[in-house]
């Protein structure tokens, strides 16, 4: 059984999300518990293969009984098994604290969010675990395509974001495909292993360097690395809720892990490193995504956008670290894959939760909501000092792993980078705690000694709350305990010889 | 004594306030059963520190290591000598400041207060967890626990001038917190570990790595502790001032800047090492620094108006004494460095609870309008001149005998410059008080005086009838016994320094940190 779990992941959604959309005809209230039964079938399985993977080590699984190159092989080693609980951990929590979120907002498209959702969601686990180039391919239309849809179904501006996101993924996804023709025109074959194995005689060949770069940019424009972040901003502060707080977190960092695997596994760490130089143009580009974001984010009055904007900064952290590709900031970069996925999910439901309450998403629907909205305050908390990089949050152990590989390689610009978004970070983040504390600097009400009278009235709803809290309680936890994630799972995903 | 729970005090020593601030929040409407969870967390936490100085003095510091925080570093407590006594200062004043506040913030009918006591509590847990850290990288978890829970008190009356020093605040204090990470990350890269050793940790680096690299870092640390305000880093402190005194009393005069002091000291005789500070000629160039303080910030005491604002200037120069104690690597000098961290903060504490008394009882502010005070507020007055001659140094006030040991030091050490700058400073901190001292005895009450919260009561200064109003009501009472205890405190640990065995746990200290020299 275990055996099968590669996947059983992928199609037990897909086909969920089918029957989702086919009994949303018969009875509504049937989508919501059948997309929760197919994430939490989802959880399950990806808890199983990690803890195979750790003990046993790698799973193959062969589509259809068909060994590679011919088949499909979906091929779970570490790096892999640890995306997989995380994506469909923090997709099922995502889905069950914005529940209430779907209902305000898209009361009549009930069905289709849902099966859309688990679709999308099918698709990243899909990416995750795949271990063939089309198919990567495959999968990542099929979750595009559901982003797409779903980010939609958002507030005002929606349709004409989703369109641009539209326009530029389709081209990313487009070159993605254009790089694997190259690979496949040269190689004959599409498995990643089998790649791994041919690719090292044809380094010199010229089609192979235009296959790589349109891969990496292909990859690049789906994981929104500056310069080619254009649609991530728009769309995903546009989107509904629950679409952002379960696209943000996991969509672009989905893809970063698909950079590793095609940097480090698909092409020798040599090739990328020394052949191509294309590791220290990568590191570059991160030092300039992390300022930049930065600088935007402190321009914005829009909660979500703003932390949009630090989600850019954020994958100019992940891939500036892969860019300085030493064993200790790649660890750095995929645990801070791990974080950012985590930190960002935390504050996205918060924003949810605020949208809930306050009907809107700008920095001012904060006021006062230490004292209105106590728990989702701590909540927000909590995730704001996660990416400031305060201890003992996890934002501050993988910016310290990124830190001291960044030193230990002389890449001062990034070190000075990291350290000033920090700074820029705590201006976003105290800017809000401002508004929310002080609500007399703002209103001028007559306010009581002590907390206000009712403060359960204005809070979230506890279906909300609760897994928002698992959220960010996993945010310290992670942070204390992170010396056993990254002993017995991460050290294992950096790739040999770095 | 139970021994076998001794291991753990430290801990429990930690969960007492962080238990309280949680009590806090809880109770929030219910403000007399809030106020005794501060109390009884400040009495619970100074029975334990007290509870383990003589058995450290004893039997030598006490370790507990929680967990691995990253290879080579755990998240790991150590009561040693010089922890204790910064913990002994903090949660000694914290239970006489929190009587304090609860006279002061009542009487003044302030805003959100279950929001100042928590953030209190919390930045009691900061202050405790930095003395009893184990290693660099514990010590910045509360050094950051520290800045952060203190912004709400300083921004409290959230009028944009207190706002904007609250992010003046956090603009220097987080800011020089990264400093302190760099300072730890290039440590923790030249030797695998962040431990506080009493030889310093940094004297098989001296081989590996650069002179240039290890003077560097030095600076990055001594910015990284920006919350001593040494001079040109000192600008976040006089704007604090915004905040209510009791916050100015413990905070600014002992805890964040102890604090701050107490992160040089570590990194001078605990990771550095007087060796490598003495080869790196480090202790020189700290000196400078602190020389440079003492100096400026006197000379900036002496035009202020505003008597908070010069307290400022007094604590960042008496700050600077401190360092330059610990510049002077001599085991004297460093002696009286160490001791002056609790006399020091006990008769600071003496005048900024005073200055919060005029505040509340008298609405006064600035030393220009306190005229006559002295006979509306008699003890009250008492005691700062008891506080202001500590300052100076006189005996016999507790500020002599930290001062005695710091000049001899200076000769000790040969570097009699130094015990001139001493001498200098001592004579500006009597300079700039006197104008207080003066205006309020000797000032004429104005015909028209109007005392805040009795609305329009005129004092006659020829009535026969007693003319204190400290008495006036028992609010105010919680306002001037604890200030009458610090007061008295100062006096009697410069006859006793053995109390509270501060003096025992110094010379413990710096016969460790001076090993065999």
């Amino acid at each position: 059984m275990i055996q099968q779990l590669p996947v059983i992941i992928v199609v037990f959604p897909l086909l969920l999300s089918f029957f989702i959309f086919m009994a949303g005809w018969w009875n509504k209230k049937l989508c919501f518990p059948l997309a929760v039964f197919a994430l939490a079938g989802c959880v399950l399985s990806s808890v199983a293969i990690l803890v195979n993977v750790i003990n046993q080590g790698p799973i193959h699984y062969w589509l259809g009984g068909w060994p590679p190159p011919w088949g499909i092989e979906y091929l779970v080693d570490h790096l892999n098994a640890l995306m997989l609980v995380l994506v469909s951990s923090l997709s099922l929590l995502v889905a069950i604290s914005t529940k209430r979120n779907v209902e305000a907002e898209l009361p009549e498209k009930i069905p289709s969010f849902w099966s859309l959702y688990v679709l999308l969601i099918t698709g990243l686990l899909g990416i995750t675990v795949t271990g063939d180039m089309f198919n990567l391919f495959v999968l990542l239309e099929v979750a595009s395509l559901a982003a797409y849809a779903l980010i939609a179904m958002g507030e005002k501006h929606a349709t004409y974001a989703s369109f641009r996101y539209i326009v530029i993924g389709t081209i990313g996804a487009s070159w993605y495909l254009l790089g694997i023709g190259y690979l496949y025109i040269v190689t004959g074959s599409l498995n990643m292993i089998n790649l791994s194995q041919i690719l090292p005689d044809l380094y010199q060949s010229k089609a192979v360097m235009v296959g790589f770069a349109f891969i990496l940019l292909g990859v690049c424009i789906k994981m929104a690395l500056f310069p080619l972040h254009v649609w991530l901003p728009d769309a995903y502060t546009r989107a509904p809720s629950a679409v952002s707080a379960a696209i943000a977190p996991l969509m672009t960092k989905v893809m970063a892990y698909v950079l590793i695997r095609v940097l480090f596994t698909v092409f020798k760490p040599e090739y990328s490193i020394q052949n191509l130089h294309a590791t220290d143009i990568l590191s570059w580009i991160g030092t300039i995504a992390i300022l930049f974001g930065g600088i935007m984010a402190l321009s914005q009055s829009d909660f979500k956008k703003m932390l949009c904007y630090i989600m850019v900064a954020e994958i100019g952290y992940i891939v500036g670290g892969i860019g300085i590709a030493n064993a200790t900031a790649l660890k750095g970069a995929i645990f801070h894959i791990i974080n950012d996925a985590i930190m960002v999910a935390c504050l996205f439901l918060v924003a949810s939760m605020v949208m809930y309450k306050t009907k809107g998403h700008q920095i001012s629907n904060f006021k006062g909501i230490f004292r209105k909205m106590p728990y989702s305050a701590a909540i927000f908390t909590v995730g704001a000092l996660a990416v400031i990089g305060v201890p003992p949050t996890c934002g501050f152990f993988s910016k310290w792993y990124l830190l001291l590989g960044g030193i230990q390689a002389n890449h001062w610009a990034f070190v000075i980078a990291l350290l000033i978004a920090t700074l820029i970070n705590v201006a976003l983040f105290f800017r809000i705690f401002d508004v929310g504390l002080y609500l007399h600097a703002f209103q001028h009400e007559p306010e009581s000694d002590g907390m206000a009278s009712s403060p359960q009235s204005h809070e979230a709803p506890l279906i909300m709350l609760i897994p928002a809290a698992m959220i960010a309680i996993a945010i310290i936890v992670i942070g204390i305990f992170n010396q056993t994630i990254v002993n017995n799972i991460i050290k294992f995903a950096v790739p040999m010889g770095l | 004594m139970e021994y076998l729970t001794m291991e753990y005090r430290p801990l429990l020593a930690i969960l007492g306030p962080t238990v309280a601030s949680l009590l806090i929040v809880l109770t929030g409407n219910r403000p007399n059963l809030r106020e005794s969870w501060t109390l009884l967390g400040g009495l619970f936490l100074f029975a334990t520190v007290i509870s383990i100085s003589p058995f450290v003095l004893k039997e030598g510091p006490i370790g507990l290591s929680l967990f691995k925080l990253l290879p080579g570093v755990d998240f790991a407590f150590k009561a040693d000598a010089f922890g204790l006594i910064f913990a002994t200062t903090s949660s000694s004043l914290w239970i006489l400041v929190s009587l304090y506040s609860i006279g002061y913030m009542r009487s003044l009918k302030e805003h959100a207060q279950t929001r100042y006591y928590f953030s209190f509590a919390v930045a009691l847990v900061g202050a405790i967890g930095i003395a009893f850290s184990a290693n660099l990288v514990t010590m910045f978890v509360f050094y950051e626990i520290l800045t952060i829970s203190t912004y709400p008190l300083v921004a409290h009356e959230e009028s944009p001038e207190a706002i904007s020093a609250g992010h003046k605040y956090l603009a220097y204090l987080l800011t020089s917190g990264l400093f302190f990470l760099v300072g730890i990350l290039v440590t923790y890269l030249a030797v695998g570990t962040t431990e506080f050793q009493p030889q310093g940790i940094l004297k098989t680096a001296l081989g590996s790595t650069s002179k240039l690299t290890l003077q560097i870092v030095f600076f990055c640390f001594l910015i990284g502790f920006a919350k001593a305000a040494w001079m040109p880093l000192h600008a976040w402190l006089p704007s604090a001032m915004v905040a209510p005194t009791p916050v100015s009393a413990l905070l600014h005069a002992v805890a964040v800047v102890k604090a701050g002091v107490f992160g040089i000291i570590r990194i001078v005789c605990y990771i550095y090492g007087i060796d490598v500070m003495q080869s790196l000629g480090l202790g020189l160039a700290l000196a400078c620094v602190a020389a440079f303080t003492i100096l400026v910030a006197n000379l900036y005491a002496i035009g202020q108006n505003n008597l908070k604002r010069m307290l400022a200037y007094s604590t960042i120069n008496q700050l600077s004494f401190i360092i330059l104690g610990v510049a002077l690597l001599s085991p004297m000098a460093v002696t009286g460095a160490m001791i002056h961290i609790p006399f020091h903060g006990f008769m600071k504490i003496t005048l900024f609870l005073c200055a919060g008394a005029i505040t509340a009882i008298a609405g006064k502010r600035d030393i220009s309008d306190m005229k006559g005070i002295g006979r509306i507020l008699p003890v009250t007055m008492l005691a700062f001149i008891i506080g202001a001659f500590g300052m100076a140094g006189a005996p016999p006030l507790a500020g002599f005998i930290s001062k005695w040991h710091i000049s001899l030091g200076a000769i000790q050490s040969g570097q009699m410059v130094f015990l001139l700058v001493i001498l200098i400073g001592s004579l500006l901190d009597v300079i700039y008080f006197f104008p207080v001292i003066r205006t309020a005895f000797f000032g004429k009450i104005p015909e028209n005086q109007v005392i805040k919260g009795d609305l329009e009561e005129k004092v006659d200064l020829y009535s026969e009838q007693p003319r204190s109003i400290e008495a006036r009501r028992p609010l105010y009472l919680f306002m001037v016994v604890p200030l009458s205890i610090t007061a008295i405190f100062s006096i009697l640990l410069c006859l006793f320094p053995r109390m509270f065995y501060i003096y025992d746990l110094a010379l413990a200290a710096v016969e460790n940190i001076f090993g065999g020299m």
